[in-house]
């Protein structure tokens, strides 16, 4: 059997009235890579995201997740949503959040079951978050809720992971542990993240995929001055992450 | 004080009265914490200002066209499960403005109301007791109502609480995840229209917003999860609805007007405290 890619497009078109955001996409992502999705603000980021979630339907062409239209293979699909997008002082502790991500395994009438409780209480030891799974959310750091977000993402077993700029709202150290854990994660699944901030890139990520309007893919070794700068035009500023740096 | 503690023991309406308030106070702490932290307060004033014109149009067929079984309280509860649904379907739909959306609702409603009422024959003092509520007015028909709407919201509450916890806080991640979110969006604004209703019977559709929502606003400064947030709700809305139907006896003051201030001088006062 020919192996299944976790994220496959095919000639996609996709436009907003008769601004065309997406044009003739192709992507296949394969099992097991660590994939970075980058490109300018309305270069298409979120609607490509969009499409792979289910929440947007391709006008032209297909997109496959685990071989599946996107409502369906999304159960396999872990995700992270932007950091703004939600309420930091609703009431509910960090399990409590993560339980969330049990829903559509668990049962529909009533509540979570032990067994829920047990999945949510390993995720969050898996993200480095057992000792404060009672503690409310309002209570948690930046960096704490995004682990709490990932073990969410996390608690359905997932084989893909995908995050929406999981780090815009976090310094640089604890930027760079969020990167530590998904690299740990990425041992077992295929791990995808968008992201308007290309710095680290080189340091984590093999796969880079560029989105502006067309959908460009390169190994991270070839990323360079060139493609950065047709990408996002001649006035960026790059910043080298050198391996060294890491345990400073 | 000791004087409407008296005045309960003998009279019935006051019986009544006080039931109805605790009643209401179960439902409110329940769907008033859901209101708040999903953040459709606005959307709640405006389902309650659409009761107006169930009512109005209630009591019209009622008194013009001898319509004897469409009283105003089944009027008030088909039109705030329309208003519900409209709302929100727009909502969904349309890309609308929301805040706009629920404004011309909101203005609309009454229209309603306010045209059917003044077409009806001694519209007056119903006018007053929709608007403001007359808790002393409550029947034991109203108490059976009521009771029963209560048993259903608690019944559902207790059941989804954790689907509809996960549509409050992240609804995009809730519908990633297989929950069929549009239809607990539905049915957490159905559920606030019957609470909506239920407590227009205690201090009318002005006021109503006060009562749905300030208790789980104070609640929610001291509980950091839904379910002791929506029990100490409860309790507060039925401690202060007591105390206000208590104060307001002896002076002969609107029992309405004296819970909704006693509420909101109490809402105050914690927003001064520390948070903890």
């Amino acid at each position: 059997m020919k192996p299944v890619h976790p994220i496959q497009i095919e000639n996609l078109n996709f436009s907003y009235g008769h601004i065309p955001v997406l044009e003739q996409a192709n992507l296949s992502i394969f099992d097991k890579d660590f994939v970075c999705i980058v490109g300018p603000n309305g270069g298409g980021k979120t609607t490509l995201l969009k499409l792979l979630l289910g929440l947007l339907k391709p006008q032209e062409g297909t997109v496959l997740v685990f071989g599946e239209d996107p409502e369906v293979g999304r159960k396999w699909m872990g995700y992270l949503p932007q950091y703004a997008s939600l309420d930091a002082k609703f009431p509910v502790t960090a399990l409590d959040v993560v339980l969330m991500g049990r829903l559509g395994i668990t049962r529909g009438i009533g509540p979570y079951r032990k067994r829920d409780r047990t999945a949510a209480l390993d995720m969050l030891d898996r993200v480095g978050m057992a000792q404060l799974a009672k503690r409310p959310l309002a209570a948690l750091s930046g960096g704490q809720r995004q682990r709490v977000l990932i073990a969410r993402a996390l608690v359905s077993n997932p084989k893909l992971l995908l995050l929406d700029e999981p780090t815009s709202s976090l310094d640089d150290y604890v930027e760079r542990e969020l990167y530590d854990l998904l690299q740990e994660l990425n041992k077992d699944m295929t791990v995808v993240v968008v992201t308007h901030d290309i710095s680290f890139v080189s340091s984590y990520v093999e796969t880079v995929v560029c989105v502006n309007r067309q959908v460009h893919v390169h190994p991270t070794s070839e990323v360079d001055e060139n493609i950065i700068h047709s990408m996002y035009g001649e006035h960026v500023h790059m910043v080298r992450h050198d391996q060294e740096q890491q345990h400073g | 004080m000791a004087e409407f503690f008296q005045a309960l023991l003998q009279h019935t309406f006051l019986q009544h009265a006080l039931l109805g308030g605790l009643l209401a106070s179960l439902a409110c702490g329940i769907v008033g914490t859901y209101v708040v932290t999903r953040r459709i307060t606005y959307l709640a004033g405006g389902i309650a200002h659409c009761v107006l014109g169930g009512m109005g149009f209630a009591r019209y067929m009622q008194v013009v066209h001898g319509w004897a079984f469409f009283d105003p309280l089944l009027g008030a509860l088909l039109a705030a499960l329309a208003a519900a649904f409209i709302i929100g379907w727009v909502n969904i739909r349309a890309k609308e403005r929301m805040d706009t959306v629920i404004s011309a609702f909101w203005g609309m409603g009454m229209a309603i109301g306010i045209l059917f009422i003044s077409k009806t024959p001694g519209y007056g003092e119903d006018m007053m007791s929709y608007l403001f509520g007359n808790i002393l007015l409550i029947t034991p028909r109203d108490l059976t109502i009521i009771a029963g709407l209560d048993l259903f919201i608690v019944a559902i509450a207790l059941l989804f609480h954790k689907q509809l916890v996960a549509v409050c806080y992240d609804e995009e991640f809730a519908r990633l995840r297989g929950i069929k979110a549009s239809f607990f969006y539905f049915l957490l604004l159905a559920l606030t229209a019957l609470t909506v209703v239920l407590l227009v019977s205690i201090v009318g559709i002005v006021m109503v917003i006060v009562l749905l929502t300030l208790p789980a606003a104070i609640a929610g400064r001291f509980c950091q999860r839904m379910g002791p947030m929506m029990a100490l709700a409860a309790g507060l809305c039925a401690l202060l609805t007591t105390s206000g139907l208590a104060l307001s006896y002896t002076p002969d003051l609107p029992a309405g007007a004296t819970i909704i201030m006693l509420v909101g001088i109490v809402y105050l006062i914690t927003t001064t405290l520390k948070r903890n």
